[in-house]
């Protein structure tokens, strides 16, 4: 996808630098050997390795998508411990040796906490260029109601992923827009069934990871592939106008969110940078959900830690 | 002064002209219409190939950015759950292109109304298997996928073959689905063409973009002939016979020529598994040059029904280079073979007529 062009547009040459373990040293290899053989115009060099300081070296995107991955049956927290040492470390070649205003994208699960240590164990990279993903989610949930609206996927806009991505996250479609030939219309007013947007549709995002391992006996690859994609050239090429989207960024405490997490915020880009979106009405039923999906952040942040010490 | 009139008369009638111009665009584009989406089925689609393969036609690689696609995505019913794992990650990814998903385990269902196929179904080849081997397990397959389509497909279907071994595969499915025009059934042997542009891309250390018109001849195989006796490559003085580059016939003749022969087997070795995401590239490129032309000064190499150019028996699919232009490939003809050439060039074709004869056995 990269090499096509799809993360940061059609015009833009890339050069990919792809780290893994050396148990994976030879699949890589292949990996690299497929890239060559697809002849991508694009792609003006790949660097294939397993040393982190080579792999660092001068990026101005970094997706961090090694960690170890969740199997069937396993819950996001027993993935912690082996993730955290990964992501201190991560943290540390990616300061010394990464470009200026280098661009971070977390994806390996806990994202959120995996983004949280790189951010504590990399403090000369700017906070506000630290964020995990959790467009996935967003892209989820514009799904579900597409599904449920029969419409295409293109005219709805403006669901909101907050928090954690995990299940306690929450979709909130209360600002959330259908494209119809009347008009911009809300998605609550369309779909006309508030104890399915309460209640099953909520489940059904939050869950959704899980559905997808259950189906494939594999995790979701295709579309957090795609919805990373949809992250950073969303954040580096900017938000269409009158469009948000989701992004898992560090909290200044905007909408009483506490400060020093990495939660995910209803945000716009502009120029490179993001933009938590200001004043929108927080009823009491989402009050509680964005509450409760920090307190798991907090509760996270307090247990990665205590796996440091 | 009469100049100066002359002059102020000539920008008015520009400053009108241009005007009228950004009218009649603006006007043009409040009517746009978003184009009706074309419908693509691919086979095997819960494999490795077919979950490469699917993002990348949902976001317009194969057919251009504009071109709205629905998927049809086939497999079988041991792997029904995967494959509707594949339609839920389609769903999840939210492609602004891709405007429905049909995910199913039924032939009928699958190619109705389909404009192109991609036919990735088939027995796969693992590591140490020799494509032979799977030769009888997937011309019976085709020869049912090749009745399937003739009856279902939307007319003048474009048809590209994957599955090995696939020249044979595309001519089992050509006999049996003989209302498909001959033309529009082919065989994909640009992913080699893509490695043969790679290898020089490398041995030159040139970009890859700057590197055409090898030539991949005959079959999608170990006898494959990976010719660059009329590839060039973009310098700053013009364009340059890759062999005057090189300067290594040596290598050209020899290395070159096994190593790309022998990559899928190389790719196998790294990975433990059948190149995907080349593979499904490749695919994309084929399509996309075949539909939307190749450029000017540029030949790609497809499978293709064999007419009897360069002295290859017609009724074989066989790899040529080709140039495309509104939907219709044609064999690039006039091309110098030398004894070298014609040698690999019939070694392979003798490979393609043993095969044809093993398949046809295989149906009896």
């Amino acid at each position: 996808m990269i090499a096509r062009g799809v993360m940061l547009g059609p015009d833009q040459p890339v050069i990919l630098h792809m780290l893994d373990i050396p148990p994976a040293a030879e699949a890589l290899n292949g990996v690299k050997m497929e890239l060559v053989d697809a002849a991508f115009p694009l792609l003006k060099g790949v660097v294939a390795t397993t040393d982190a300081v080579e792999a660092c070296t001068g990026v101005n995107v970094a997706v961090m998508v090694g960690g170890f991955p969740r199997k069937e049956g396993m819950e996001r927290k027993d993935v912690m411990s082996k993730n955290v040492s990964i992501y201190k470390s991560q943290a540390s070649a990616l300061e010394k040796h990464a470009a200026a205003n280098c661009k971070v994208l977390v994806v390996a699960n806990p994202a959120n906490t995996n983004a949280l240590i790189l951010k504590e164990f990399a403090p000369s990279i700017p906070e506000k260029n630290i964020t995990c993903l959790t467009r996935l989610d967003h892209n989820r949930a514009l799904g579900q109601i597409s599904e449920r609206l029969s419409i295409q996927v293109s005219d709805i806009k403006n669901v909101i992923i907050w928090g954690n991505h995990s299940s306690s996250q929450y979709p909130d479609v209360n600002h959330a827009t259908v494209k119809t030939p009347a008009g911009e219309k809300p998605v609550r007013e369309l779909v006309k069934d508030d104890t399915w947007l309460n209640a099953e549709f909520i489940k059904t995002v939050q869950q959704r990871g899980a559905a997808i391992i259950k189906a494939r006996k594999l995790s979701s690859a295709l579309s957090a592939a795609s919805s990373a994609c949809d992250h950073i050239r969303d954040w580096v090429l900017g938000t269409p106008e009158g469009t948000w989207v989701s992004m898992g960024v560090y909290s200044d405490g905007s909408y009483n969110v506490p400060a020093g997490l990495i939660y995910s915020f209803p945000v716009t880009c502009q120029n490179g940078e993001w933009k938590i979106v200001q004043g929108l009405s927080i009823d009491e039923f989402s009050r509680k959900k964005l509450d409760l999906t920090a307190d798991e952040l907090s509760e996270e942040k307090a247990l990665a830690y205590s796996c440091l010490s | 002064m009469d100049h100066v009139v002359l002059l102020q008369k000539i920008l008015v009638v520009s400053f009108i002209v241009a005007l009228f111009w950004k009218i009649i665009r603006y006007m043009c584009n409040l009517l746009h219409v978003e184009k009706e989406p074309v419908r693509i089925l691919v086979t095997g689609a819960a494999g490795q190939i077919g979950y490469a393969i699917v993002p990348m036609i949902a976001r317009g690689v194969m057919l251009g950015p504009d071109q709205p696609v629905i998927l049809h995505l086939l497999d079988i019913e041991p792997v029904a759950e995967a494959l509707n794992g594949v339609k839920m990650e389609l769903t999840d990814a939210a492609f602004p292109l891709l405007k429905g998903v049909i995910a199913t385990t039924d032939p009928i269902e699958a190619c109705m109304g389909v404009n192109i196929a991609v036919m990735v179904g088939g027995f796969p080849r693992k590591e140490g298997m020799e494509r032979k081997d799977v030769m009888s397990k997937n011309v019976s397959i085709y020869k049912a996928q090749a009745s399937a389509l003739e009856k279902h497909a939307a007319d003048d279907c474009k048809v590209l073959v994957i599955a090995n071994p696939a020249n044979t595969n595309a001519l089992i499915l050509k006999e049996f689905a003989p209302s498909i025009p001959e033309k529009n059934i082919t065989c994909l042997t640009r992913l080699d063409h893509n490695r043969a542009l790679g290898q020089i891309s490398e041995r030159l250390d040139v970009q890859v973009s700057d590197v055409k018109n090898v030539i991949i001849w005959g079959n999608h195989s170990s006898t494959q002939y990976p010719d660059v006796s009329h590839a060039t490559v973009h310098t700053s003085r013009g364009e340059k016979p890759v062999r005057e580059l090189v300067s290594d016939d040596k290598w050209l003749n020899d290395e070159f020529i096994t190593t790309v022969q022998q990559r899928g087997a190389a790719i196998i070795k790294a990975r433990k598994q059948s190149s995907a995401l080349s593979a499904a590239s490749a695919a994309c490129d084929h399509i996309r040059d075949w539909v939307l032309g190749t450029p000017k000064g540029t030949w790609v190499s497809m499978g293709v029904y064999s007419d009897g150019s360069y002295g290859i028996q017609p009724g074989l699919v066989y790899s040529f280079p080709v140039t495309c232009e509104k939907g219709r490939w044609s064999i690039v003809q006039g091309l110098m073979i030398d004894e070298f050439s014609r040698a690999k060039m019939d070694a392979t074709e003798k490979e393609l007529v043993e095969e044809k004869s093993m398949a046809y056995s295989c149906l009896d």
